[in-house]
């Protein structure tokens, strides 16, 4: 009975959250709001991160390829082809998703370092790709693409909030079912658990290609957010990084870690930028130092060691 | 009047280079045996489990298990199937719990009851929600040995399931694995203790440079003196 009301706590304090989180566009300012936009594309962008690379321990540093693609078919829908955002985006993700299963077929087979540096030079290249002349009737090559969706500033929180909601309860989700332990072993030892009779390719490229889809949805918002889209920053080394450290951040392997890991990292952002406008990365740099060397578990990870939080794979 | 054999290896070569691990090797397991496979190091024969389990691909010959040709399956097939292993270097799941290295094995309904059942059988209840990483190395073995029973194996593969624990779980594993085998279950096992070998198994099967030079029930294969010059250096 305890342990019901101790659960119904939890959820009672996620409504009530939620609910706060839903008025907010009424009474904040644009500015409030602009920095809630962001904490959730990036929640959604570590989570999905956190989701296959946290998980299956095979460490992706082409996130910002998920983005950029997305982020491309969605804008060039809209800017060339006056698609609805709400079609574009879905498309966008979706695009990015199947293209995903064919790459993921190809370079999930090779491990560690050579998986990782793989997918920066998937990501580069397709930058390199995207900018050139040859796809500028298509691209509009570097100089980019502005454009205008039509959405406001409100509607376009209320979609990355509900995203980020369902991006948290699909690794929630993931996190504690069968699927997810499979991943985890995996992690562990790849050819154990092919010899235990895991599908260790099919259950990578499953992983992947949500990971693709949630990161790739919110690129798309996050590009219909910025009114503007051009290689340089749609598969910048910056979109993928920031992700990392956010959950490395808040916790590797955890569910809400790369939320936290994304809310305060961008909070000590903000305030680090505007009360250090010239110094500001400087100490970004110290305080990142700081965390990996005293915290190397991440936020969730040092509490659960503690047993501050129950060792449980659910948070 | 033989039984029909599990598992078929048919002039199996495999090589590494210039090496040859396995040199035209064949054989039979009978369905509800325990062999002992046994040579020097080197030999071949943990090559020859990963070729049955699909972790290598032989160069040349055939592998059947009841029949079906497994040869260029993958490895999760042939789990699958019903072929489990155990390695020399213990590979469990080392930040996973105990239940979880089991359940993530299980198939169908009950996977949990499955579990909590075959903790019992190798006497680790107890810590079914401690770190795989925690236990001890014999106990580490025996979650092995679970892992490979969750997966409902018939035919199970053990790598020196002997070596570095001491001889009171020496002899509870060893008491498990007739107890299982009395369930129907077969095993073949690498072991360089021959006295595990002389004490438990029916048959032995001896390699050296891969090839087999030795195959018989173990009083015979005690005697052979081809084995007795490669195995005991005499």
């Amino acid at each position: 009975m305890r342990n019901l009301i101790e659960r119904n706590r939890v959820w009672l304090g996620i409504a009530l959250l939620m609910a706060f989180l839903i008025a907010f566009p009424f009474f904040a300012t644009d500015y409030w709001m602009t920095l809630l936009i962001l904490i959730f594309i990036f929640t959604v962008y570590a989570s999905g991160w956190n989701l296959f690379s946290g998980l299956t321990g095979y460490t992706n540093f082409g996130l910002a390829w998920f983005i950029g693609v997305s982020g491309y078919v969605s804008s060039l829908l809209i800017a060339d082809y006056n698609f609805f955002w709400l079609l574009a985006w879905p498309i966008g993700a979706l695009f990015t998703s199947m293209i995903s299963i064919g790459v993921g077929y190809i370079l999930l087979r090779i491990k560690g370092v050579y998986f990782a540096i793989s997918m920066v030079a998937l990501t580069e290249g397709t930058r390199e790709l995207f900018g050139t002349e040859y796809l500028s009737p298509i691209t509009h090559g570097g100089k980019g693409v502005p454009f205008v969706a039509g959405i406001k500033l409100a509607t376009l929180y209320w979609a990355i909030l509900l995203l980020a909601f369902l991006a948290l309860v699909i690794c929630y989700w993931i996190t504690s079912s069968k699927f997810g332990l499979r991943l985890l072993a995996i992690r562990e030892d790849e050819q154990a658990a092919e010899t235990l009779g895991i599908h260790t390719t099919r259950d990578k490229i499953t992983t992947f290609v949500i990971s693709a889809f949630l990161v790739g949805l919110a690129g798309a918002i996050h590009f219909t957010y910025q009114n503007y889209i051009d290689p340089s920053f749609a598969f910048s080394i910056h979109l993928t990084i920031t992700p990392i450290v956010m959950t490395l951040f808040g916790g590797i392997g955890t569910v809400f870690g790369p939320v936290i890991g994304a809310t305060l990292f961008t909070f000590i952002h903000e305030i680090l930028w505007a009360e250090l406008t010239l110094l500001y990365m400087a100490f970004f740099g110290g305080i990142l130092m700081a965390l990996i060397l005293f915290f190397p578990q991440g936020l969730l990870g040092w509490m659960k060691e503690r047993g501050i939080l129950p060792r449980i794979r659910k948070i | 009047m033989t039984k029909e054999p599990i598992l078929r290896i048919e002039d199996v070569v495999k090589k590494f280079g210039e090496v040859l691990a396995l040199d035209h090797c064949s054989f039979d397991i009978e369905a509800g045996s325990i062999t002992g496979l046994i040579g020097p190091n080197g030999a071949g024969k943990t090559t020859l489990f990963n070729l049955i389990t699909g972790v290598l691909q032989p160069d040349q010959g055939h592998i059947y298990l009841r029949g079906e040709n497994i040869t260029h399956k993958k490895p999760y097939e042939i789990a699958r199937k019903g072929v489990g292993r155990t390695y020399q270097i213990i590979r469990i799941f080392p930040k996973m719990t105990l239940l979880e290295n089991l359940i993530v094995v299980g198939k169908g309904r009950k996977v949990m009851e499955r579990a909590v059942d075959l903790l019992g059988l190798v006497r680790l209840s107890d810590k079914k929600d401690d770190y795989a990483s925690d236990l001890s190395f014999g106990q580490q073995k025996l979650l092995s040995l679970a892992q490979v029973l969750m997966l409902d194996a018939e035919l199970i593969l053990l790598d020196e399931p002997t070596a570095g624990i001491n001889p009171t779980l020496q002899n509870e594993l060893m008491a498990l694995i007739h107890q299982l085998n009395g369930e129907g279950k077969t095993f073949i096992i690498i072991e360089h203790d021959m006295n595990v070998i002389m004490g438990h198994c029916e048959k032995a099967i001896a390699l050296n440079y891969g090839q087999k030079i030795a195959e018989g029930s173990c009083s015979v294969i005690q005697k052979d003196e081809r084995l007795l010059e490669h195995y005991f250096g005499r």
